[in-house]
């Protein structure tokens, strides 16, 4: 057997070796694989400015995206309290005209007004 | 590029693998040379990638062995496998046997034999030289012709023959010692 021979009955071989790798390592060459096609993409424009490579351009966006997503339940938040803060009667105004004789005889008559008057204060 | 990229990573990490000993260390070797090929080469014509491919890979694993300063696979097969050097003049391809029925393991006895010859041939793979072993695996199982072999071995044709040869002498040898038939 000459040394062509004796190779072309190796290589089948050594082609089932390469195709028996373990499902890990399979894994990792394909996430290597995308990982390097990721990198060859055409590099865009990041805001109509900076030219930045593909991937790069994908990273800050979902970094952008991230913290959007952190902040909005914040934003909210104090949206949510400023509005509430602008809807609620301020007793200390109406405390304050009340002990100078200040409020509108209307008020008197406003029934929520007298029983919340005849209600022994905390 | 994909599709380039998709048929050759196993056998890149095979052959990272076969050289340096090491899962981890061949998968980030694959992962360098496709990130290099990607990025440096990724407008050349599809014929001219498995070429670019080999001679960036090949320069991967050197760099490999550069940085980690690893001299100890250059260890001999003989030393490696344990293997009697008897000094017989017999050349191993003579009487090597080939057995020409297909390999298609029917039973589970038959299928642990045949891993079991699957590793011992990846043994013996690993335990060549690396110069033997590279010229090997580029000529043989990548089917690079020998110009292109010698072009990213970065040695002259000759070099590539005289280390075919040695390899091909080499693994004989050590399936005909192990009673393996290809």
């Amino acid at each position: 057997m000459n040394e062509n021979e004796f190779a072309s009955k190796l290589k089948p071989w050594l082609d089932r070796g390469a195709t028996d790798v373990g499902e890990m390592q399979a894994t990792r060459l394909k996430s290597a694989r995308l990982r390097a096609m990721d990198a060859h993409r055409e590099p865009v424009r990041l805001f109509g400015l900076v030219k930045v490579n593909a991937s790069t351009a994908q990273m800050l966006h979902y970094s952008v995206m991230q913290r959007a997503l952190l902040f909005l339940p914040i934003a909210v938040l104090i949206a949510v309290l400023a509005v509430k803060s602008t809807q609620e009667p301020d007793f200390g105004d109406i405390d304050a005209q009340l002990l100078t004789q200040e409020l509108p005889p209307d008020a008197f008559l406003d029934q929520d007004f007298r029983s919340w008057l005849g209600k022994p204060q905390g | 590029m994909s599709d380039f990229l998709a048929s050759v990573d196993r056998r890149a990490f095979k052959q990272a693998v076969f050289a340096v000993h090491d899962d981890e260390a061949a998968l980030d070797i694959v992962q360098d040379s496709m990130m290099r090929l990607a990025e440096k080469y990724h407008d050349r014509p599809a014929a001219e990638l498995p070429l670019l491919f080999q001679r960036i890979l090949q320069n991967a694993i050197r760099d490999y062995f550069r940085r980690s300063k690893v001299r100890s696979t250059w260890t001999t097969l003989l030393s490696n496998l344990g293997i009697r050097d008897d000094g017989d003049d017999v050349d191993p391809l003579d009487t090597l046997e080939v057995d020409d029925a297909p390999n298609v393991p029917d039973s589970p006895a038959e299928r642990l034999e045949q891993s079991q010859v699957m590793a011992s041939i990846e043994d013996a793979v690993k335990a060549l030289p690396a110069r033997q072993r590279e010229a090997f695996m580029l000529r043989y199982w990548e089917e690079l012709d020998v110009s292109e072999t010698a072009k990213v071995m970065g040695c002259s044709e000759g070099s590539v023959k005289t280390h075919c040869s040695r390899a091909t002498h080499a693994l004989a040898k050590i399936l005909r010692s192990k009673g393996i038939t290809l």
